[in-house]
């Protein structure tokens, strides 16, 4: 007799095996197993197709909806769910698609995905952060000499995005993902993005190269002076009054840690 | 059917009385494409139910449309992701978040599923089918048991539909069902469209499954619709509930009593009106039901 722990691990092989296939466990009275198993096959791709699509649509857009499936349902095999969570399953589709031969003429693809992963993660992240009038007193109330020593916490709300490709264009629907469009931009520079999540919904900004530079050396933990030398390694004009007022009122620095 | 739609049931006078308040109720469950809705009108829906993991996030539009329909409805958490029947551990993370939501929006009830979702760490994310054994119905109960713990109430626990069983069987679906309410002390979430699909899937007596239930454990009943898919039912919540269902529906409240039930719609959700007239139908069966019993 077969453990709980052995007929689940049948069972979830069979699930994962070809429409038509003979499950390895015993199923009960005459039934025609594989056709029953089947429905289970089908309802399983057809769930995470369903998921993946509400959390990718411009993915969706740019593959139509049969590659797209196909591709769904290439990553469900080869990197199942480790949730019980739907909402937490696709994090890695954009790194999945950078290896996926099949999407390899549309380099702009994995970016895109990341893009609209940072989107979903951020629709579901804390607000965690001081009003912008509590971050302000509390900068205010740094010793000068600390200053270049404190660090800036990005809210959770809040992520970066940069792309070599124009993916804000093609995530508004503006520009096409395909080299061969006429709509494809010609001279294309990086984009830099912070994703955020304000009272009103997402907002994504493209952000001047000081700025995102300083943004993200934040985000990796820098101290106020090393994020400066990055800002203005990217960009020697890069103003730190502006950007710090801007970013603070945005609520994108949430907290200062001295 | 005449329309029943009764006064709107308000928590803040009843928020003790635990599901008192939904005692012969029949409520919606609410999906994405409808809460906008039911936020700016407002419309006398007895109570609600959401799938617990879409509210498990840390902050966001979701949440926030929860905290604003708590205090004009009874709420109702129903989790999709426990994988109760799992061999693998239980995922405490994923307890822990239910628990941080119920704690936030105070349920009237919480529910889980009779299935199993993964194992070794691999996950379906759907309501996998338990081989109904002793082995089973000791592990799934004593998962019950640290889940009701660690929440620090009961919950209740929903048949599932299924489109196969195991040889490994030993004990009948009803009668497995009705010993997990007694040996853990969780109450039932009867799915009487899961019954009835079951019935026609496994061919048997959905009267005599009905029968074999201790009527003072079922809590809830739910109500959908499934679509024929050559011999089988699929139990896809995306049709109206069938004339049978709605039948053996009729039979359960006779058996049991008025419940609180809900109206489940997940594919191709139709207009909000269309769910609330399907609780309308329900709500006269329960109302109806509770004029015979007096």
């Amino acid at each position: 007799m077969s453990s709980l722990a052995e007929l689940q691990r049948r069972f979830a092989d069979a699930l994962c095996a070809p429409e038509g296939e003979m499950p390895a466990f015993g199923v009960a009275g005459t039934a025609p197993a594989p056709e029953r198993m089947d429905i289970y096959r089908r309802a399983i791709f057809a769930n995470y197709r369903k998921a993946m699509a509400a959390t990718y649509p411009t993915v969706q857009r740019i593959l139509g909806d049969a590659i797209f499936a196909a591709t769904v349902d290439a990553y469900v095999r080869a990197q199942p769910s480790a949730s019980g969570d739907l909402n937490d399953y696709g994090d890695t589709f954009g790194a999945f698609l950078a290896r996926h031969p099949p999407v390899e003429a549309l380099p702009c693809l994995p970016d895109v995905a990341r893009l609209e992963w940072a989107i979903d993660e951020v629709n579901r992240a804390a607000e965690g952060s001081l009003s912008p009038e509590r971050v302000l007193e509390a900068l205010a109330a740094v010793a000068p000499e600390r200053l270049p020593g404190i660090t800036l916490r990005l809210a959770p709300r809040c992520r970066l995005v940069t792309s070599d490709h124009p993916i804000m264009s093609i995530w508004q629907g503006r520009a096409s993902a395909h080299a061969d469009d006429p709509r494809a931009p010609t001279n294309v520079a990086a984009d830099k993005l912070a994703v955020r999540r304000d009272p009103d919904g997402i907002v994504v900004e493209r952000m001047p190269g000081g700025d995102f530079a300083w943004l993200a050396a934040l985000a990796a933990g820098a101290t106020l002076a090393a994020a400066i030398d990055a800002a203005q390694q990217a960009d020697p004009a890069f103003d730190l009054g502006r950007t710090l007022h801007a970013q603070i009122g945005n609520g994108t620095i949430a907290a200062i840690v001295e | 059917m005449p329309h029943a739609a009764g006064p709107l049931v308000r928590p803040a006078d009843s928020a003790p009385a635990a599901d008192h308040a939904l005692r012969a109720a029949a409520g919606i469950g609410l999906r994405s494409p409808h809460i906008g809705k039911v936020r700016s009108e407002r419309p006398p829906i007895r109570w609600l139910e959401v799938h617990s993991e879409n509210f498990f996030a840390d902050g966001g539009p979701a949440l926030a449309a929860l905290d604003d329909l708590r205090p004009d409805y009874p709420l109702s958490l129903h989790g999709v992701g426990m994988s109760l029947g799992s061999a693998d551990p239980l995922d405490r993370t994923h307890l822990a978040k239910l628990k941080r939501l119920a704690d936030r929006v105070d349920p009237v009830l919480v529910s889980e599923h009779l299935c199993w979702s993964g194992v070794d760490g691999r996950h379906f994310n759907d309501l996998l089918p338990l081989p109904y054994t002793e082995e089973a119905l000791a592990h799934i109960t004593s998962r019950v048991c640290e889940v009701q713990d660690v929440l620090g109430r009961e919950i209740l626990v929903e048949n599932v539909s299924s489109y196969l069983g195991f040889a490994e069987a030993t004990i009948p679906e009803w009668e497995f069902v009705a010993e997990l309410a007694l040996r853990s002390g969780c109450r039932l979430l009867l799915d009487v469209n899961n019954i009835y699909v079951n019935s026609i899937n496994h061919g048997f007596d959905a009267d005599r499954y009905l029968g074999s239930i201790p009527g003072d454990k079922v809590a809830e009943i739910h109500l959908a619709g499934f679509e024929a898919s050559g011999s089988y039912l699929i139990d896809t919540h995306g049709a109206p509930v069938a004339p049978d269902v709605w039948a053996l529906f009729t039979r359960a409240i006779a058996r049991f009593g008025p419940r609180p039930t809900l109206i489940e719609w997940d594919l191709d959700i139709p207009p909000l009106d269309i769910l609330e007239r399907e609780a309308a139908t329900a709500q006269a069966i329960l109302d109806e039901s509770h004029v015979v019993a007096r």
